[in-house]
């Protein structure tokens, strides 16, 4: 067991790719249809780095995550084709005995509703100590000691260890999750829209929290969400999704600021703008394909104001445009293309 | 919590007076009376009157409720008019076996709704579902009376292995706790299975699941613990009725326990020893009710919130 961990801890040095997905193709087969959800997805993420991945409800966020823990529900989840990489470990292959292992000590997951993500009837304190428990040769009395400490390092004092989650409220709840999530200070933790059902004075803490957490652990995270702020607050890199597909994928500055997929524009573009408040939004028109009927070509390509002919005939393939940044657009094919990102609303990351 | 339950246990008197009311105006408006057995034939009609007057019964009913009446606020229960011992030593002495019966009875029902419960919770949907839930069916369908009697035939009369009713040997245990754990866990297993199905879509399984916590200890440990609060309202009410005597079980296999007692009081129109048996019976029942009341609170901490002094009450 010790060993084991001595290796992991080698293997995740500063540089390394501590995550991998690679081809990830994630189906949902019900009996009437079947949802496309993630269709052929890869990126990798090294010790320390943040990755966002961005999209629309429905885009495919969540099941990527959940494949990333291997909790896709099944059925209906099927995971058709892929592999996920993490620490060396292939996840997907893993015997349940040898995943529950990985499960909460290298790789962690914060949940999108802390209201119900915690055990009612459990004490807090008991919560994270049982993953401490879990994966570290400790006794009760210490794991419950490194369970006061992280939640007190997550902002909440000790003494409430011994409360039950319905005593606190919903960001400290969070706070709990996010505290259970670092208790074995994983190399990957994932986080699935962690503020999306917070209020917005509680967000900016709790992201001002992870942030400072991730530094601290020196963990790589994966930040699922769909506010491109919270991207440019946390994230080294981006991945555009939409259904099912990363239309764009680079660092935070190829992405936000040499915006090159239709898609990314639009996202950005229905933002509101802090410079000209007068400024109408841009939504995106149409809304995302049926996931159960994607369209044969571009899926965007239906609501695409540069789409042509050949964007509904033939799926894109992915197109590097530099060492990081890769786009996925049929219509780069024509070299003279440039999207007309409207200025005004530029957000420029330092 | 405190108050909750004095409370509780206060409406225990306006209950008590109605039951012993109704229970009077019922032994009266019944044919025939305690007398009628001591009634031999060389007595004349003197003697008979002079019999009934001995037992009040030559005054309206209402004279002889306000009698007992009167002397059950004194704590006295009185005596029975047929052996003439008093109510209490003869309720106490024989519900000690209706206890017994009632807490082998409860283990068996448990031992078989629990696991049947979570296993048919698990695999909702398939034919092991259908097969559990089918069986627990027929338990709910089947009176219990016919499920003793179908017992009794099978393993007292063809197969000679248990006695057919109590003997002072553990073996007259099996048919009727048997027969009632049978009757109970019918009931305890559905109740189980939805419970189960509720819990197991929970998102904190979930949770449990991204720490690492094994398959067997999400399902015993994080979802039971979810689930258990509507099984115990179960588990508690069973062991209220058969406490309250299961009247047809003890009736089935002669067990002296309370419920027979209370029956051939009735059945001799031994009316204090009737009433005072029931009343007895009634306490108990809503003491019960209260315990599995309180057993919540055990259970749920956010239950347990609602009792708890306003000031260890933090605001969320």
């Amino acid at each position: 067991m010790g060993n084991e961990h001595i290796t992991n801890n080698g293997l995740a040095a500063e540089g390394d790719i501590v995550l991998e997905v690679k081809n990830l193709v994630v189906h949902y087969v019900l009996k009437k249809e079947t949802v496309e959800a993630v269709n052929d997805i890869s990126f990798s993420l090294k010790k320390g780095r943040a990755i966002g991945l961005v999209g629309e409800t429905g885009a495919g966020k969540t099941t990527t995550a959940l494949s990333i823990m291997n909790l896709v529900p099944d059925p209906p989840g099927v995971i058709k084709n892929g592999t996920i990489n993490v620490c060396g470990y292939d996840i997907l292959k893993l015997k349940h005995n040898e995943l529950k292992k990985v499960r909460g000590k290298d790789v962690s997951m914060i949940f999108q509703d802390p209201m119900t993500a915690l055990n009612p009837v459990m004490r807090v304190g008991d919560q994270i100590a049982e993953s401490v428990r879990l994966h570290e040769n400790v006794s009760k009395a210490k794991a419950y000691e490194r369970a006061v400490e992280m939640l007190e390092l997550v902002g909440i004092s000790g003494e409430r260890a011994s409360e039950f989650p319905h005593q606190f409220s919903g960001g400290m709840k969070q706070r709990v999750v996010i505290a259970i999530a670092l208790a074995c200070s994983p190399h990957v933790l994932i986080a699935d829209e962690p503020t999306t059902a917070l209020d917005v004075t509680i967000q900016a803490q709790v992201l001002d929290m992870m942030n400072d957490l991730k530094k601290k652990f020196n963990t790589a995270l994966v930040m699922i969400t769909h506010d491109l702020g919270v991207v440019a607050k946390m994230c080294d890199e981006v991945a555009v999704m939409y259904a099912g597909r990363i239309v764009e994928s680079g660092t935070l500055e190829d992405v936000f600021n040499d915006t090159m997929h239709p898609y990314t524009e639009g996202l950005f573009n229905s933002l509101p703008n802090l410079e000209n408040r007068e400024a109408e939004l841009e939504p995106i028109p149409g809304l995302m394909p049926d996931p159960t009927k994607l369209p044969p070509g571009c899926s965007f390509a239906p609501r695409c104001k540069y789409a042509t002919e050949a964007c509904s005939a033939k799926r894109p393939e992915p197109r590097k445009v530099s060492d990081t940044h890769t786009v996925l657009c049929t219509r780069y094919d024509d070299p003279s293309f440039r999207i007309k990102r409207r200025q005004s609303n530029e957000q420029h990351v330092s | 919590m405190f108050i909750y339950s004095i409370k509780r246990i206060l409406w225990l008197i306006p209950t008590i007076i109605c039951v012993s009311f109704i229970i009077y105006a019922l032994m009266d408006l019944a044919p025939g009376t305690v007398v009628d057995s001591m009634i031999t034939s060389e007595m004349t009609k003197e003697d008979i009157a002079e019999l009934r007057a001995q037992y009040d019964l030559d005054k309206p009913m209402v004279y002889r409720y306000g009698k007992y009446m009167l002397r059950l606020v004194q704590g006295d229960l009185g005596k029975s008019q047929v052996s003439g011992l008093s109510v209490w030593d003869l309720y106490t002495s024989r519900f000690p076996m209706t206890l017994r019966l009632a807490l082998v009875s409860l283990c068996i029902g448990v031992a078989i709704a629990l696991p049947l419960g979570i296993f048919a919770a698990l695999h909702s949907g398939t034919i092991w579902d259908n097969l559990t839930t089918g069986i627990a069916l027929i338990g709910i369908s089947m009176p219990s009376f016919w499920t003793g009697l179908l017992l009794l035939f099978a393993f007292s009369y063809h197969i000679k292995i248990f006695p057919s009713g109590y003997n002072g040997t553990l073996a007259s245990y099996v048919l009727p706790a048997v027969t009632s754990g049978f009757m109970m866990s019918a009931s305890t297993t559905r109740q189980t299975r939805s419970a189960m199905l509720e819990v197991l879509r929970q998102d904190y399984l979930r949770t449990a699941r991204a720490k690492g916590v094994s398959e067997r200890m999400i399902i015993i440990k994080h979802a039971l613990g979810n689930a258990l609060i509507p099984i115990i309202t179960q588990v508690g009410m069973m062991l209220a009725f058969s406490l309250a005597g299961s009247v047809v079980i003890e009736t089935v296999f002669m067990w002296p326990g309370i419920g027979q007692l209370t029956i051939e009081a009735i059945n001799r129109r031994d009316t204090p020893l009737a009433c005072g048996g029931i009343i007895l019976t009634l306490i108990l029942f809503i003491t019960m009710l209260l315990i599995v009341d309180l057993l919540y609170a055990l259970v749920d901490p956010r239950i347990r919130a609602q009792f708890a002094p306003a000031r260890r009450r933090k605001s969320a």
